[in-house]
């Protein structure tokens, strides 16, 4: 009984921040930086911003001065993203050293790609994060390099993935017993991962409107799971929440590629950009799986107590946090 | 002493190095509850009190623990939304310096404290560093979630750590968080000297 | 819930605290590279001066074989007492012959742990109080232009309280006969380090 209580107050931890936050709800889309070698001297710059928050995304793309703007740049606009479109001609024909600055991007919480393919078959690719809204232009990069920024994207997409993070802490609630946490853990990781793959490969592609508002129906059956564990009734997710984590698992790792955009990366990269991503992703989850853990044992041996009534709550409220999800996901389709 | 011809060159930066530092929040890239939670995990003024009040706790046992971080975390919420509403920072760095040194000697001594009192004085700390904390994300215009953030890890940090403390009671074990305590009273004590310089 | 059984007390208590102490240099040297010189100067600072090192594990040293209640007062008072020095220091209160003080210290706890020599802990926390002052005083208050003072001050606290533990975890070898003797000859080593010191500090 007293268990049940004290994830109560995990969960409310959570949820404050699920609710306060619908900033956090979202997957946040990457933007993209191509830069393709025409010429000799000419390159193709293709900048692709997505929509923010359902808004013209506020970083704008500045290039180095020494760049000449050939033509007229276009602007298509897509249904999540803005697509910036234009030639430049670079004196001197390098572009290695030049910085192309994201004035704007340290304000948001968007990583831009960055990819340059060269007249010579070469390919290059890096990631600019907020908290330094600037590349500077190099060729290859070395591989521990490529290896922690793909680490830390993962890391950073899973922290705020909070629909992941309250599916995962759903499970904890349900699971009982070290064995059975292992199992379940491990299978939500395994499936996850399997359709990061597929995904990230290119064997299959779910479109992101309907992949989320499933994401969010994974949450809402949770809910009353949750509440029939606390009612002490069983179902087979409660015998058996490995096989619901697997199930699940594979519809969560498609929604992580949407964080991890390979269009245009050097194919030698892509393995390596997959391995180092989901890493970050799985050492994300398990340091917030570890954190809840603590957190539970914590209020456990300061034996903190609260009215009974307050007992059913955190069901009811993953519920209709999944419920709105849902709803609100579902609406956005159409 | 040949420390003094440095000391007017050491107070000019530090005085005009906080000003700068306190320009812009730290950027964690993931928006403002990350970048609030990790403010204040990058101040190590806040955070040493923070986690004397804990030890304090934790050494006095579950109720003592309870009291605390309840109390503590709500003291430094409704300070910090006080705070972010507060025209200019208030420069109390004396007062937060002496207030984690005292939590330190109690630490140090494990000095047998009612429980409500340890809890009073956990509230005491929360009060007037949420108040510091969130006039500091006031003036670098930070969103309120991002107080929410620095909260929160408020509160985790408290429950850890006492809960870490209750179940201790291997003696080698309590004698650690006391030293852990004395630890905290010896940077107190050389902040205050260089408080007293001028420098810090 | 039997999750939490592998999270025992012990356990859970040495994480928490190792991850405290490592926690500055993790989150300071990857957000702020200027801010982390502060507290890497102080942590280093302790351990770059040979008479500092060799007083502090001596300290440790001497806390071991003296056994039980003085192994861990010696290491609560020591860093306050420290701290205090620096803090006379600091504010400008001069203090005699602070080079010479050091060296003595070493020479005499040298001494003290080649003697075995078993003070009454009020007289032990007093010896060793007072050369704690006597460092703190030296050594606390050198602070680099433009580095911040609270994270020096961090680090040194630290760095002086690792050497300090050093000193403790290898007096721990006083259990066995061979140990005992092991120990002594280090007390030996310590007070021929101090008495080169002095040497030089007079000279």
């Amino acid at each position: 009984m007293t268990q049940r209580r004290l994830w109560i107050a995990i969960s409310w931890l959570i949820l404050s921040f699920g609710f306060c936050g619908p900033v956090l709800a979202h997957e946040s889309q990457p933007g993209l930086l191509e830069l393709r070698q025409l010429g000799p001297e000419r390159y193709e710059v293709i900048w692709r911003a997505p929509i923010y928050y359902g808004r013209p995304h506020p970083a704008e793309l500045q290039l180095p001065p020494d760049w000449l703007t050939v033509g007229e740049p276009t602007l298509r606009q897509l249904p999540d993203s803005a697509l910036h479109r234009r030639v430049v001609d670079v004196a001197g024909g390098s572009i290695d050293g030049s910085v192309v600055r994201f004035p704007g991007l340290e304000a948001t919480i968007t990583d831009v790609f960055v990819r340059i393919s060269r007249l010579d078959g070469s390919e290059a690719s890096l990631v600019v994060r907020p908290t330094q809204p600037y590349a500077e232009l190099r060729g290859e990069r070395p591989w521990y390099v490529a290896s922690g920024e793909y680490l830390v994207l993962g890391f950073n997409h899973i922290l705020m993935g909070i629909d992941h993070l309250l599916f995962v802490l759903g499970l904890l609630i349900i699971v009982r017993g070290r064995r059975m946490l292992i199992k379940t853990i491990t299978a939500f990781t395994v499936a996850h991962s399997i359709t990061l793959a597929v995904a990230t490969l290119g064997y299959a592609h779910v479109p992101g409107p309907p992949l989320n508002a499933a994401i969010a129906l994974s949450i809402l059956y949770l809910g009353p799971e949750i509440v029939r564990v606390w009612r002490g009734e069983t179902s087979f997710t409660i015998r058996h929440p490995w096989v619901v984590a697997f199930g699940f698992g594979l519809l969560h790792g498609f929604g992580f590629a949407s964080g991890l955009s390979t269009v245009g990366m050097p194919k030698a990269e892509i393995p390596l950009a997959l391995l180092m991503f989901n890493i970050g992703v799985e050492i994300g989850q398990l340091a917030f799986v570890i954190l809840m853990l603590l957190a539970y044992r914590s209020l456990r041996v300061l034996e903190f107590r609260w009215p009974r009534w307050l007992d059913f709550a955190p069901g009811y409220a993953i519920g209709s946090l999944g419920a709105y999800w849902t709803i609100q996901r579902a609406v956005m389709m159409f | 002493m040949k420390r003094s011809n440095i000391v007017a060159p050491v107070a000019a930066v530090l005085l005009a190095a906080p000003a700068a530092a306190q320009a812009h929040l730290v950027n964690s890239g993931l928006g403002p509850f990350y970048d609030g939670a990790l403010h204040l995990l990058l101040s190590p003024g806040d955070l040493l009190g923070l986690v004397a009040a804990a030890l304090l706790a934790g050494l006095r046992g579950a109720r003592a623990g309870r009291l605390t971080v309840t109390a503590l975390t709500i003291s430094w919420l409704l300070a910090g939304m006080i705070g972010m509403r507060l025209p200019v920072t208030p420069d109390l760095t004396w007062l937060s310096v002496l207030s984690f040194l005292i939590l330190g000697v109690l630490v140090a001594f494990d000095t047998r404290l009612s429980p409500l009192a340890v809890a009073a004085l956990g509230a005491l700390y929360g009060a007037l560093h949420g108040l510091l904390n969130g006039s500091a994300l006031a003036a670098m215009r930070a969103a309120p979630s991002a107080l929410l953030g620095s909260v929160l890890t408020v509160l985790v940090i408290a429950l850890l750590t006492a809960a870490a403390v209750v179940p201790v009671r291997v003696l080698w074990a309590r004698v650690a968080v006391r030293v852990a305590g004395s630890w905290i009273v010896a940077v107190g004590m050389l902040m205050l000297g260089w408080l007293a310089q001028g420098v810090a | 819930m039997k999750v939490e059984r592998c999270l025992h007390p012990g356990r859970v208590l040495l994480a928490t605290l190792v991850l405290a102490s490592v926690w500055p240099l993790l989150a300071w040297g990857h957000v702020e590279s200027g801010q982390a010189g502060g507290f890497l100067s102080g942590l280093s600072h302790p351990v770059s001066g040979l008479d500092h090192v060799i007083a502090m594990v001596a300290v440790g040293l001497w806390g071991a074989q003296l056994g039980m209640p003085a192994l861990w007062v010696l290491p609560v008072a020591f860093p306050m007492m420290m701290a205090f020095g620096g803090m006379l220091g600091l504010v400008g209160i001069p203090l005699p012959g602070v080079e010479a003080g050091i060296a003595v210290s070493a020479v005499v706890l040298g001494a003290l742990v080649l003697g075995q020599v078993r003070l009454p802990l009020v007289a032990a926390v007093g010896v060793v109080a007072l050369f704690a002052v006597f460092h703190g005083h030296a050594h606390g208050t050198e602070l680099t232009p433009g580095q911040n003072a609270m994270l020096y001050s961090l680090g040194f606290v630290i760095a002086t309280g690792l050497l300090h533990a050093t000193g403790i975890a290898t007096g721990l070898i006083n259990r066995w006969d061979l140990g005992r003797q092991a120990l002594r000859g280090a007390g030996a080593l310590v007070m021929v380090g101090g008495l080169y010191f002095l040497w030089s500090a007079v000279r």
